[in-house]
């Protein structure tokens, strides 16, 4: 029996209430208990800021297409080498690192659990031999069902049973987590040339709807009881204007659970420009807040942009291609047959530039205007505002007035017309942002069952020490210090282990994946449907027989049975 | 200064050495150098008999020669500035990648991505080179930006990838597309090469054999007299690659 006490430490567990108090930690076995035998290993956190392990919600850190912007970008990976120390492999790259790089600087961080934000469900195994290769973090798969043709089906046929039956089978199969709609319907539109401009636009062929697509997945998903909810790229992601399309979009969300949102809103910051050429884009992020507080059934990550180089990646394969034309450097393209497709270029988000000023501030406004910190949580959708490295840099800026009012120094002269930031006096405090980084993630994503981001008994042992004294240091005035000590965890422990200390990682890890099985009438299982079959048989390059995912790929998975309400 | 590295005899003589210690520069400070072997880090003397004659205050006056089987060691003069390197038989991979000045001189074959990305200085191989001489590394947007690269033997595909400044000039025969994304400088082939230039936007080339399989994205402008190796050579002009719209000039030998 592994047993650790962790002494001093002060607290902030916002999923048990704990708002900052001086305790003790007792951990046996990889789980927390009540107390501990005399043997216990102790660790003495001298008052030191204490959070559960950070999660984060939406990053792209494993699968092809984050692979393809390692191999794609030499420079980028020739930017952070680091070389092999004790059980610390070889690592390399800055925004698209490799998976032990990521592995280790988030551990670094106190993140131990993390969500890919778009895996393809085709190329699910080699996310999983990645997953496998990301030691320190559990890991989380969203599976795109954005341009999948037999949701699109589904959706044409107004079968909301059929497309549940679609998502149970596909999630099954490739050992996914959660629905992933990025652009319904526009990545597939892009496959015949085109895209879709408002969630009204027809996908061609299909003759669906963005709205359709995402009413129908909304209900699927509540029909399936799966733990996260639908977790929505909006369309026109980077368009000028394209905060209408937001607001349309969340309007439509009806309030469907009880205890999490029902629409989970990624990267609001992409999504919340005003203006209707790049010349003229503004924030509106206030319209975009507004609409949030007054709707508990939404949650949204911020998507910051910080300034630097860095590699953009996503499915939405269209919008990559009008970012290529405009920088018309590196651009790659991808389509995943009957699924969906993806693009990534790499980007400089520069201080010199207005647009790029106004992203910057709009994240930021998201984050202080949402009144509750629950509904918005601290993302760089990772690595395409920023890499995740920046975060303690975010958590500093929403913790600190100041350094916001120095930073708006640097921008470009005009960002002040365009962006409400700076009348904004909100300064974050610990708790909220304890919120934002893991508690939040850990209800949005349904996995507080399973003893994520809290710290209750019986909850995982994965827990972040910092070398912050919350009671001695002011944030609004010490953000340095802030922002060094987010940096830097003091111990990262995962699962009842230390994995990280003090930057150094100490183990090699293992990790678990977590995947989700709704059980489902068998009358409804794919597998047995001859339709089904017959046009997978037609039309896929692979066989139905070898497409799952088999449990080797998943040393160490974890499935989350929930019972379809059929 | 002039250092000697010889190499020792070894177990295991096919482990490729990663050598991108061995340029002038650090051989003037007299850092402790250290290469590896497969995954083990060496010193120096582990690998070769080192014998240093004479003084140097800056990096220009050093030179460095290799000797013995060197075949296997890559990346040697990676980021050199100054100096000079000469290596009596074969060299590895990614040799002269990213040098910006100095000489390296190899009598025997290169093998492949020599002078990769290079931005300037001389690098002169009296035999053959492999594929992607002179070439950009897989996923950069541009290859070799200054300086020159000779090679009197043939070299293999994608020579000249990328190219975008200096000269790379081939003495004998070239393998499939030379040239190809061509952005600026020059490219110049004694021999015959297959498929030329696609995608070239800018730069010059010249084949003074035969260009095998020319792209049909080539438009011809006529014919110019070219001199090469003292003679006057009647050349057809090409521009293109005009799928890309590119402003590229391909010269190919009339007969």
């Amino acid at each position: 029996m592994a047993e650790l006490l962790i002494r001093n430490a002060f607290v902030i567990d916002p999923l048990s209430g704990i708002r900052g108090e001086i305790k003790d930690i007792a951990i046996r076995d990889g789980k927390i208990v009540e107390d501990t035998g005399a043997n216990a290993e102790v660790i003495d956190a001298q008052g030191c800021l204490t959070l559960p392990g950070g999660i984060d919600s939406h990053s792209h850190v494993c699968g092809t297409k984050v692979n393809f912007g390692r191999y794609m970008s030499p420079e980028d990976m020739r930017a952070g080498r680091t070389s092999r120390k004790g059980v610390m492999h070889v690592t390399s790259g800055y925004s698209v690192p490799t998976t032990f790089g990521n592995s280790y600087r988030y551990s670094t961080m106190g993140y131990t659990t993390v969500l890919e934000g778009a895996m393809a469900p085709l190329e699910a195994r080699h996310t999983h031999e990645e997953f496998t290769a990301t030691p320190h973090q559990d890991m989380l798969a969203n599976t795109l069902f954005d341009g999948n043709w037999s949701v699109m089906e589904a959706v044409r046929d107004k079968d909301v049973k059929r497309a549940a039956a679609v998502v149970a089978w596909t999630l099954a199969a490739v050992k996914g987590f959660a629905i992933k709609l990025t652009n319904p319907g526009g990545t597939e539109a892009w496959g015949f040339g085109k895209d879709v401009h408002s969630i009204h636009d027809t996908v061609p062929h299909f003759g669906v709807t963005p709205a359709e697509i995402i009413d129908t997945m909304i209900r699927a998903n509540e029909i399936l009881n799966l733990p996260h909810s639908v977790h929505l790229h909006c369309n026109n992601l980077g368009v000028p204007g394209n905060y209408q399309t937001t607001l349309e979009t969340i309007e439509r969300v009806p309030d469907l659970h009880a205890r999490r949102q029902t629409l989970y809103l990624t990267h609001a910051q992409f999504h919340s420009y005003g203006g209707s050429t790049w010349k003229d884009i503004s924030s509106k992020s206030e319209d975009i807040a507004r609409m949030v507080n007054a709707r508990p059934q939404v949650a949204i990550d911020m998507g910051q942009v910080m300034f630097g180089r860095t590699t953009t990646m996503t499915a939405d394969g269209p919008m990559e291609f009008k970012l290529y034309m405009l920088h018309q450097n590196k651009w790659s393209n991808h389509d995943v047959e009957l699924e969906t497709g993806s693009g990534i270029i790499p980007v400089f988000y520069s201080r010199k530039s207005l647009v790029n000023c106004v992203m910057w501030a709009i994240g930021l406004e998201l984050a202080l205007l949402t009144r509750d910190p629950w509904q918005c949580m601290l993302s760089t959708d990772n690595p395409n505002g920023a890499p995740f490295i920046k975060y303690p840099e975010i958590i500093a800026l929403l913790m600190s007035r100041r350094f916001r009012d120095r930073e708006s120094e640097l921008l470009e002269p005009r960002t002040g017309h365009y962006v409400p930031l700076f009348a904004i006096d909100r300064e974050l405090d610990w708790y909220e942002i304890a919120v934002m980084t893991r508690a939040a993630q850990a209800k949005a994503l349904g996995i507080t069952s399973i003893g994520k981001g809290h710290l209750s008994p019986g909850a995982e042992a994965d827990i972040a020490i910092y070398p912050l004294k919350p009671q001695e240091i002011d944030p609004s005035a010490e953000y340095k210090q802030v922002m060094a000590g987010f940096g830097k965890t003091r111990y990262t422990i995962k699962r009842g282990r230390v994995v990280s200390r003090d930057g150094e990682v100490v183990v090699e890890g293992a990790n678990s994946t977590i995947w989700t099985k709704a059980r489902i009438p068998p009358e409804l299982d794919l597998s047995s449907d001859p339709e089904f079959v017959k046009k997978f048989e037609q039309y896929y390059t692979v066989r139905m027989s070898n497409y799952p995912v088999q449990d080797v790929y998943l040393p160490r998975g974890v499935c989350i049975g929930t019972e379809a309400s059929l | 200064m002039r250092v000697i590295l010889e190499t020792k005899p070894r177990k295991k003589p096919k482990i490729p050495i990663e050598a991108e210690a061995i340029i002038p520069q650090n051989f003037l400070l007299k850092n402790d150098i250290r290469v590896y072997e497969g995954n083990k880090e060496r010193t120096l003397d582990e690998i070769f008999y080192v014998t240093t004659e004479g003084p140097a205050v800056s990096a220009d006056q050093v030179e460095i020669v290799l000797s013995g089987e060197t075949g296997v060691i890559k990346r040697v003069g990676e980021y050199m500035n100054a100096g000079r390197i000469v290596i009596e038989g074969d060299i590895g991979m990614h040799c002269g990648n990213f040098m910006s000045a100095g000489e390296i001189i190899i009598r025997g074959n290169a093998d492949a991505w020599l002078g990769r990305e290079m931005r300037g200085g001389v690098i002169r191989c009296e035999g053959n080179a492999d594929h992607y001489c002179g070439a950009g590394y897989r996923g950069e947007k541009r290859g070799m930006r200054g300086g020159t690269i000779e090679v009197l033997g043939n070299a293999g595909d994608f020579t000249a990838e990328y190219l975008s400044g200096g000269e790379v000039r081939i003495m004998g025969d070239c393998g499939d597309l030379p040239g190809v994304e061509m952005r600026g400088g020059t490219l110049i082939i004694g021999g015959d090469c297959h498929r030329p230039c696609g995608n070239m936007t800018g730069g010059t080339c010249m084949v003074f054999g035969t260009a095998r399989a020319l792209l049909p994205t080539f438009v011809n402008a006529g014919s110019e007299e070219r001199e090469f190796c003292g003679q006057r050579v009647e050349m057809n002009v090409f521009r293109g690659d005009v799928a890309n719209r590119g402003k590229g000039t391909l010269f190919v030998r009339k007969k």
